[in-house]
């Protein structure tokens, strides 16, 4: 059920977006941070779905507020010449490899468990 | 249970909506954009295209440099050119006061030839006229005029004898008693070539005064000067 849902809210949003008006130049710089975060929150929700702590106001507000929060943060470094998105790109995408390497684990150990009981079953059926 | 199921299901939906719309608008706006539009290039973009302009800067004020200096070479034959045509219109001054087609003013001596008719010897005749301008012209005198007739170097002082009455013709003008002779020079040659004792010509001539005069205005020759018959002689390079 939530597949079907995640799938349709994709293929719609895809077919929208594709129509979609474009942006300026200069604001596309804060939308690609927005995705960025919002990515970011995404596999953190993966993540602690796989973790089985998975709370749903903290994914929306994570989702919403980390995009918010970027964009918020990026225009305060174009004010003060820093490049503050950087540092939230660095942040993002580092710990989307963190909550990737969860799940890899989380399904290598999975399967690496299931492979293991065949081969018990298997040696039981043996004897 | 179920109806938290509902509203995971409807977020999560919404949530991969909007991701997935923003990600493809980004997508598109990055992918349409013009970039030779200025205000959405890239810094690298601008900062190549800047050093092109200052490239073409540097080559047009190469190129203004090289016209200015042109142009001052221009302005130096203009006034090089200036300078022969000054030099020329200088010396044409003077061959005009030398032949007598201005009008000139300077230092000099003015001297007072009365014609004495009772005497012999008080008579004026061409002969006199001419033994004074020559005196004149040895003494060094830049302008001669006869009762303001400018005496050139092609003047002619000749006698006329018309029914016993006796004329002084200068250039075919006939002048009369009294002379006055204007003479522009170094006053004090003048004077004293004239005045020299026994050969001067106003110690010979008791009717003749002389008187140094400064700002003498010589009038310029009336007449026409052709040169009709002559041509230059112009040596030809072999």
């Amino acid at each position: 059920m939530i597949f079907i849902a995640i799938l349709v809210g994709c293929i719609v949003g895809a077919l929208l977006g594709m129509n979609a008006p474009i942006i300026p130049y200069t604001l596309s710089k804060y939308l690609a941070i927005s995705i960025v975060a919002a990515l970011d929150s995404v596999f953190g929700g993966i993540s602690s779905v796989v973790k089985e702590n998975f709370d749903l106001k903290i994914f929306v507000t994570g989702f919403f507020g980390n995009a918010i929060l970027s964009i918020l943060l990026t225009y305060l470094g174009e004010k003060l010449n820093v490049d503050i998105y950087l540092a939230a790109i660095v942040v993002f995408v580092g710990r989307m490899f963190v909550n990737l390497a969860i799940v890899r684990r989380y399904y290598v150990d999975k399967w690496t468990n299931r492979v293991k009981g065949l081969k018990q079953e298997k040696k039981e059926e043996n004897k | 249970m179920k109806k938290g199921k509902g509203i995971m299901t409807i977020t999560m939906g919404v949530i991969c909506f909007v991701l997935a719309y923003v990600m493809f608008m980004q997508f598109r706006t990055i992918e349409e954009t013009n970039i030779t539009q200025i205000e959405n290039m890239r810094e690298s973009e601008l900062s190549e295209k800047l050093a092109s302009w200052k490239e073409k800067y540097e080559e047009t004020s190469l190129k203004l440099e090289e016209t200015n200096a042109k142009l001052q070479e221009y302005k130096q034959k203009r006034e090089a050119n200036e300078e022969a045509s000054e030099l020329l219109d200088r010396e044409l001054a003077q061959a005009k006061a030398i032949v007598g087609l201005t009008d000139v003013r300077g230092n000099g001596v003015i001297i007072t030839y009365t014609e004495d008719t009772t005497t012999e010897s008080g008579k004026i005749r061409d002969s006199d006229l001419i033994e004074l301008v020559n005196e004149l012209k040895l003494a060094g005198a830049e302008a001669i005029s006869i009762n303001d007739q400018r005496i050139t170097n092609m003047s002619n002082i000749i006698n006329v004898d018309i029914d016993g009455k006796k004329f002084i013709l200068i250039d075919k003008k006939r002048v009369t008693s009294p002379y006055t002779i204007k003479a522009i020079g170094d006053p004090k040659y003048l004077e004293s070539a004239l005045t020299t004792k026994t050969i001067g010509f106003v110690t010979r001539h008791d009717n003749a005064t002389l008187q140094r005069e400064n700002n003498i205005t010589i009038n310029k020759y009336n007449g026409d000067i052709k040169v009709r018959y002559s041509n230059e002689v112009v040596k030809e390079e072999e």
